[in-house]
């Protein structure tokens, strides 16, 4: 039955009642990619190769695994039916989707603005969670969560509901749109401002704040500019205030005289310095390095050479949906030098096992709990969001995130019995514990895990015995959602 | 349910369920009157419990306007159409066709002779039946035997005391004498009972003085009468812990004094339940005082004969009223008595006042302006449609003082009352926010002063922010002293209280706490905010709208269906007694 | 919570899931200590205790042989034969005894007049000023142990290197980049419910791949959970803490300690962490002294209980507070803010005693004591000389450090 994992055999998961059937009623031991890492890939440092679009081969099929994947960056995690969909749709049909969704996103976005719009900073938190979770535009979300950690603004600092709504508001409107327009959008945004101690920029006293983390974090990045950029870029900002939680452009506080910024000479305003950093190729390079991060990899630095194509790319017009699409179809997304290389973030976690799971929990909750986690959302650590990879794990945020799984599945506490492994097993096809098991060791972990992880695991949901089913699948959910392999996206 | 210990426990709850329910449905045998159950009961139960007429409540619980007030409810509906509620309905089915009446009137004839229950040391749980009707005990306890067989565990234990003796469940140990089902959690338990037959008088519950003293306080003629021995309870660590737990939080050592002091010294906790129309009213009587001069809790005993709080107030939309009988000046000269530890807040409280008042002491000098009789006031807000509505509807709160010397103080705590709304709009001045603006309307014969945010550059007049809801105010009618947190409730509250002074009005002797919950009005409030708590409703349970709506409407039809709650505590020549009266709305 | 939790373990996950991580736990162990060695062989611990409102100093180390104190404080004063006099000029406050038992026994030094060489009056960049260490930059956006913390971390680090235990939210010192702070109540919120999964897995490697390193971390978040939970049992009898606030965090930072699971940095507050606490603008006398009195008799406890465990001389304790406050008391009978005060260092390496020049009473600086001791001194010594941190990475330039420490 390997065979059905490394061949280009697709079809074996179509039956929806695949659980009763043959195929899991012995170990399977699913190691595709596993077996692939073995090997250092020579293409990844290719760069034709890296961005040609992945074509489904006897080597690198189109299987459960690399939809698993796929789903993981592109989105917060996939259920069991989106996962079967992909595998019948294909590669390109998948991304397509994942990328402009048949249904139209625009009404649902404007129903989640609605509820959220008289929320606290809370309950902002708790909207967004609930729109992750039910979005039928999950990529939109992720990168509108790409977007809060770049132009971190911290609620905090803030200290506005309203304006922080308007703000991720902001990234969501161009998450997957142009970063010229987002960065028009940013420079003068109230909860930015406010966020960078930027909120008071006087003609004679020109606050250097905002155009410093401008360069230094949103664009081009240390050493891509000098001091002068800053002192002259922040110029062009004067006259501009946030007063009474009011963006206000005051004329006479604005200094038009002429600036020089990037060797550039004008009487530049705001949207000019946009202009002019967006004319660095550093801009360009820098974004796609980070998102190069976020979708492929954060083990080791991409080389320079692989990141030139698309960087030119990007800078020719920074549209993003463009450059994301060019990521997630590349060879290199779906090549083992991505599989399993990145450290899934506390939201990509928790969201991983509610959304396998097929049920909306308690959000306000979940909010509290992922800012244990370190993702406090709405509140990222500092102008440079979150660090991620590495950082979000320590023996703490590891004991922390054993619990949140456990009180998201334990059926009881504050999340109640919403999420139920066993009903899920069952609505998939599943009759015995065993054949529950081994499902959700593909719903959740693709059975990625080596052999001896595999068969410690699946033994594990043998007791204790006398356990109802249901008692013993949300133990034994508990279990494969805080093996080490869970945690990486 | 996921883990072996609740699925036991459980199931051991479903055994008690239906051991309850055969008791409930004993059988008899004739024999001659039997002496009250108390009598049975071992003179060292903790606690006891006896519903001494328990038509009284069926009736009001089970009857005609309960069942038709609950029965309409949407709620009621969806909940009986689950699979576990048809369970029951089935079950319960079966049980009047085998008693051959419906269940209200089998439930009443079975326990008619009322239902005692009681807690003894070593875990033992005693609960007494008298019934009506001997037939319908005995084809009961029959059927539910032969359910407890079919299970394996049901079965005739060796006979106790000659008497012969069952169990449902291998445990629990039960016996028919005359009219009376008596039921123990073991056998040991049992045969203690069944030895109180003989021994008679000393040895039962009747003859200790804490219980005959207690029953006293709870009126013997109530429908229902409970006894706790504090005495004993004390010995339980997390009964003890909950009486040490020191009022850490001035404001609930405030609110709450009295109350766990007396407990503290009292022997015995007597309750009382009576039916009185529409009304279930509970009284508790403890035989402790919150005592003298010497007690940190001083501060909210009445001191001469006569005293005691006064009468809440009345206005309209009002949602929450409570009198209390306080020293301020007394509690805060014992502050380093009640708190040891100082909370950020009271030390914050202290630099303002200390603001406000000029330096004045805040003891000696400001507290103890105040009388001891300070009450509180909650209410609905009517909003202006001129000014706009916000989104969220806060309730309006007031506090109420009486001075002692009205005409001297009544400037200084003006004085402090715009000090205080001036530091509010220094500091959001500060942060770029606006403030509040100083009026000085007329309300009868009292000019007061009320500080509001300004609407006028607001566009969406029907969705304001929540300051909106507060236009704080201070109004001086008489010898009182109104600090409101909306012009309207103080303009209601000099109404009130005009009416009040000229009206004969007298304290509640003896009392130093009453509080009046509205629950029609709290149902308003709820359904104006129905919006707000529907969509905090969602993100918490992670429901959709439909069922949080669903939930919301249940919560505030369920409400609706009590009409006012009244709770009262004081102390009496030797005891300290609470009231607590629900009305409800059939 | 735990109560279900440990339900679900029992019941639900039953013995056989334990069992194998237990096995696992000597390999893991043996290899984390391993990890640490290499890093840095110190095992010291610092613990901060924040004072929030500014404390007022003078009533709290007494300068009673100068009479300009008696002449500024006409209704604060201490009467001299209350206090417990550590020289000619000086005494403690009356209810500071513990502190005066910790200062004979040479584990309680004095530091006297610090301050920042540029002072601020709101509680709010004043307290910014110490958090950031930097007071030309208080819109930094690192706290000072946050960069220090952040300065040491690895890509192997697997342990949370410092954690907040208090009710309040997180002080700002803590805020890190890199590195994820927890903050707690109780040690129980660091503890991992249960083992599951943990059907673990002896292969795992220690190469450098990302798994392994989850691996890793997951193995520590479980062992240290099960070293958690055996100290606090160990500590449960015998130490003996009074009931305040603050002592109630000094014993968990103290179980901590004990479970020895890493955390190289602790801190606690006192004083509620925003509004009012030290804050004593009115009718100081009284609230002053219950504050006193909980930090002198909570900090007692807590050196008393890591000395009994013979742990004293891995641990450094110190306050701070965002400034002092004015000489002259103000007309509510209190005190107004100020600057230069007293920071308390307690552990069983110091050399004791006084350090620093008591500040002039009459040379003033708008009515507040000036400082002779700069704040940042008093970090680059906890971060040079006690945890081993490179105080110059996390301030910016190389502050001298103070001769306080026994090597």
């Amino acid at each position: 039955m390997d065979s059905c994992f490394r061949r280009n055999d697709k079809y074996c998961f179509r039956n929806r009642n695949y659980m009763s059937s043959a195929i899991l009623q012995k170990p399977l031991r699913i190691i595709v990619m596993a077996q692939q890492t073995s090997k250092r890939p020579v293409k990844a440092t290719d760069p034709a190769w890296a961005w040609a679009a992945y074509k489904p081969s006897d080597s690198a099929p189109w299987n459960l695994a690399r939809a698993g994947h796929l789903y993981r960056r592109a989105g917060f995690g996939a259920n069991w039916g989106e996962l079967q969909q992909a595998l019948s749709d294909g590669p390109q049909r998948t991304i397509d989707k994942l990328l402009k969704p048949k249904i139209d996103p625009a009404s649902f976005n404007r129903e989640l603005d609605q509820y959220e719009s008289s929320a606290s900073v809370d309950g902002l938190r708790a909207w967004w969670l609930r729109r992750m979770i039910q979005t039928p535009h999950p990529l939109l979300e992720k990168m509108t969560l790409f977007w809060h950690s770049h132009f971190a603004a911290d609620a905090a600092k803030v200290k506005s509901a309203r304006l922080m709504q308007q703000n991720v508001q902001l990234l969501r409107s161009q998450a997957l749109g142009s970063l010229r327009t987002m960065l028009e959008g940013i420079w003068c945004d109230p909860a930015m401002l406010l966020s960078a101690a930027a909120d008071t920029n006087r003609k004679a006293r020109p606050n250097e704040n905002f155009a410093k983390s401008l360069f230094e974090v949103f664009t081009v990045g240390p050493g891509g500019y000098t001091e002068r950029d800053v002192r002259e870029a922040s110029r062009a900002f004067t006259g501009w205030f946030v007063l009474r939680s009011r963006l206000r452009y005051i004329e006479r506080e604005h200094d038009d005289g002429a600036k020089q910024i990037f060797g550039r000479q004008g009487k530049f305003k705001g949207d000019d310095v946009v202009r002019v950093v967006l004319e660095q190729p550093a801009t360009a390079q820098r974004l796609v390095r980070k998102l190069y991060r976020f979708f492929i990899s954060e083990t080791e630095e991409p080389d320079a050479r692989v990141l030139a194509a698309p960087a030119e790319s990007f800078a020719k017009d920074y549209d993003i949906p463009k450059l994301v699409g060019t990521v997630l179809r590349s060879n290199l997304f779906f090549s083992p030098a991505a599989y399993r290389r990145r450290i899934k973030s506390p939201v990509e976690f928790s969201l991983g096992i509610i959304k396998g799971l097929e049920e909306t929990v308690s959000t306000t909750q979940l909010a509290k709990d992922l800012s244990k986690l370190g993702q406090n959302l709405y509140h990222p650590p500092t102008i440079h969001g979150w660090s991620g990879g590495r950082h979000w794990l320590n023996s703490s945020t590891m004991a922390a995130r054993s619990n949140l799984a456990l009180a998201l599945l334990q059926g009881s506490g504050p999340y109640g019995a919403k999420l139920n492994p066993w009903l899920i097993t069952q609505k998939y096809g599943a009759s015995t514990v065993e054949s529950a098991a081994r499902f959700l060791v593909e719903l959740f972990l693709q059975a990625d895990p080596e052999g001896v992880v595999y068969r410690t695991l699946l033994k594990s949901a043998q007791s204790p015995a006398d356990a109802k089913p249901q008692d013993r699948l949300r133990r034994f959910a508990h279990s494969v959602t805080t093996v080490a392999e869970f945690n990486l996206a | 349910m996921l883990c072996n210990r609740k699925v036991h426990r459980s199931v051991a709850f479903e055994r008690f369920v239906l051991v309850a329910l055969l008791a409930v449905f004993g059988f008899e045998r004739t024999f001659a009157a039997l002496p009250p159950a108390a009598e049975w009961i071992p003179k060292n139960a903790v606690i006891s419990l006896e519903v001494s007429n328990p038509k009284a409540l069926l009736d009001m619980l089970t009857g005609k306007e309960a069942t038709a007030a609950v029965t309409a409810l949407p709620a009621y509906k969806s909940l009986m159409s689950s699979a576990q509620s048809q369970e029951l309905l089935t079950m319960i089915g079966f049980i009047e066709g085998t008693l051959g009446t419906d269940w209200r009137t089998g439930l009443a004839k079975l326990t008619g002779g009322g239902i005692t229950i009681a807690i003894c040391p070593e875990e033992i749980f005693l609960l007494i039946i008298d019934a009506e009707d001997e037939v319908m005990l005995g084809s009961i306890h029959e059927l539910f035997l032969n359910i407890a067989r079919n299970d394996g565990r049901g079965e005739e234990l060796a006979s106790i005391e000659g008497v012969t003796a069952w169990t449902f469940n291998g445990k629990e140990a039960h016996t028919i004498i005359g009219k009376r089902f008596v039921l123990a959690s073991s056998a040991e338990g049992l045969k203690k009972v069944l030895d109180l037959r003989d021994k008679g008088v000393g040895e039962n519950l009747t003859s200790k003085a804490s219980y005959q003293a207690a029953r006293q306080a709870a009126g013997p003629d109530s429908a229902a009468t409970a006894f706790a021995d504090l005495s004993l309870l004390k010995y339980v660590p997390e009964f003890s812990a909950l009486l040490e737990e020191s009022g850490g939080n001035p404001l609930s050592a405030l609110a709450f004094a009295g109350i766990v002091e007396a407990l503290r010294e009292s022997s015995w906790l007597g309750l009382g339940l009576d039916v009185e129309q529409s009304s279930l009213v509970l009284r508790a009587s403890v035989d402790g005082k919150a005592g003298g001069s010497s007690s940190s809790a001083g501060f909210a005993l009445p001191k001469k004969a006569g005293q005691g709080v006064l009468p809440n107030l009345s206005v309209p939309r009002r949602l929450a009223a409570i009198s209390l009988h306080r020293d301020l000046h007394e509690f805060y000269a014992a502050k380093d008595d009640l708190f040891p530890e100082r909370t950020s807040g009271l030390i914050f409280f202290e630099n303002m006042m200390g603001i406000f008042f000029s330096g004045r002491d805040l003891t000696s000098e400001v507290l103890s302006q105040a009388k001891p009789e300070i009450r509180l006031v909650l209410a609905e807000q009517e909003y202006d449609a001129a000014i706009g509505t916000p989104q969220v509807k806060l309730p309006a709160f007031a506090i109420i003082f009486c001075l002692k010397d009205a005409e001297e103080f009544d400037i200084v705590a003006e004085e402090a009352w715009q000090k205080a709304v001036g530091l509010i709009n220094f500091t959001r001045g500060q942060q770029a926010m606006p403030g509040l603006i100083i009026d000085r309307p007329t309300q009868g014969e009292t000019r007061f002063t009320v500080a509001y945010f300004s609407a006028v550059d607001v566009e969406d007049k029907s969705k304001l922010e929540q300051r909106f809801n507060f236009r704080p105010s201070v109004a001086m009618p008489g010898d009182y002293l109104i600090f409101s947190s909306s012009d309207g409730l103080a303009r209601d509250l000099v109404d009130a209280l005009d009416r009040e002074m000229k009206s004969s009005h007298e304290a509640l002797a003896g009392t130093h706490s009453a509080l009046e919950i509205d629950a029609e009005q709290v149902a308003s409030i709820l359904e104006a905010n129905r919006m707000t708590l529907v969509r905090g409703n969602m993100v918490k349970k992670g429901r959709t709208q439909a069922e949080s709506e669903a939930g919301i409407d249940l919560m505030i039809t369920l409400i609706k269906l009590a009409k006012q709650l009244k709770l009262s505590a004081g102390t009496g020549k030797d005891l300290t007694q609470a009231k607590l009266e629900l009305s409800l709305n059939f | 919570m735990s109560y279900t939790r440990r339900n679900f373990l029992k019941g639900a996950l039953g013995a056989s899931m334990v069992l194998p991580f237990g096995t696992a736990m000597p390999h893991l162990l043996t290899s984390s200590a391993m990890a640490a060695k290499k890093r840095d062989d110190r095992n010291t611990v610092l613990v901060v205790v924040q004072l929030s409102g500014g404390n007022d100093g003078l009533n709290t180390v007494v300068p009673y042989g100068d009479d300009e104190y008696a002449r500024n404080r006409y209704s604060l004063r201490m009467p001299t034969k209350d206090l417990h006099k550590i020289n000619s000029y000086i005494g403690f406050h009356p209810r500071m005894g513990a502190f005066m038992r910790l200062y004979k026994e040479g584990r309680l030094t004095i530091v006297r007049g610090v301050g920042s060489p540029y002072p601020d009056r709101s509680h709010e960049n004043a307290m910014r000023v110490w958090h950031t260490a930097d007071p030309d930059n208080l819109s930094r956006q690192r706290g000072w142990l946050g960069r220090a913390i952040d300065n040491e971390w690895a890509p192997t680090t697997t342990n949370a290197p410092a954690v907040f235990v208090g009710p309040i939210s997180r002080p700002f010192a803590l805020n890190a980049g890199n590195v994820i702070i927890p903050s707690v109540r109780s040690a129980g919120d660091l503890v991992a419910s249960h083992a599951g999964g943990s059907a673990e897995f002896s292969g795992a490697n220690a190469d450098k791949s990302l798994l392994s390193f989850v691996r890793q971390c997951r193995a520590s978040g479980y062992a240290n959970s099960r070293r958690i939970e055996a100290a606090a049992k160990r500590a449960a009898n015998t130490a003996k803490y009074p009931s305040f606030g603050l002592a109630n965090h000094l014993r968990t930072v103290a179980q901590l300690i004990r479970a020895d699971i890493g955390i190289r940095i602790f801190f606690v507050e006192l004083g509620g962490g925003g509004i009012g606490g030290f804050d004593n603008h009115a009718n100081q006398l009284g609230n002053h002294c219950a504050m006193l009195h909980q930090l002198s008799e909570s900090t007692a406890a807590f050196v008393d209980d890591l000395n009994g465990d013979k742990l004293l001389d891995r641990v450094l304790l110190m306050t701070f507070s965002e400034f002092g406050r004015t000489v002259k008391e103000n007309g509510r009978r209190g005190t107004n803010h100020g600057n230069a005060a007293p920071i308390f260092l307690a552990g069983g390496k110091l050399k004791g005693g006084l350090v620093g020049t008591h500040p002039s009473l009459t040379d003033l600086d708008n009515g507040a004591l000036k400082h002779d001791i700069d704040f940042r001194r008093v970090y680059a010594t906890v971060l040079d000389q006690w945890l081993g941190f490179e105080s110059r990475l996390t301030l910016d330039k190389q502050y001298k450090p103070l001769n306080i420490l026994n090597t």
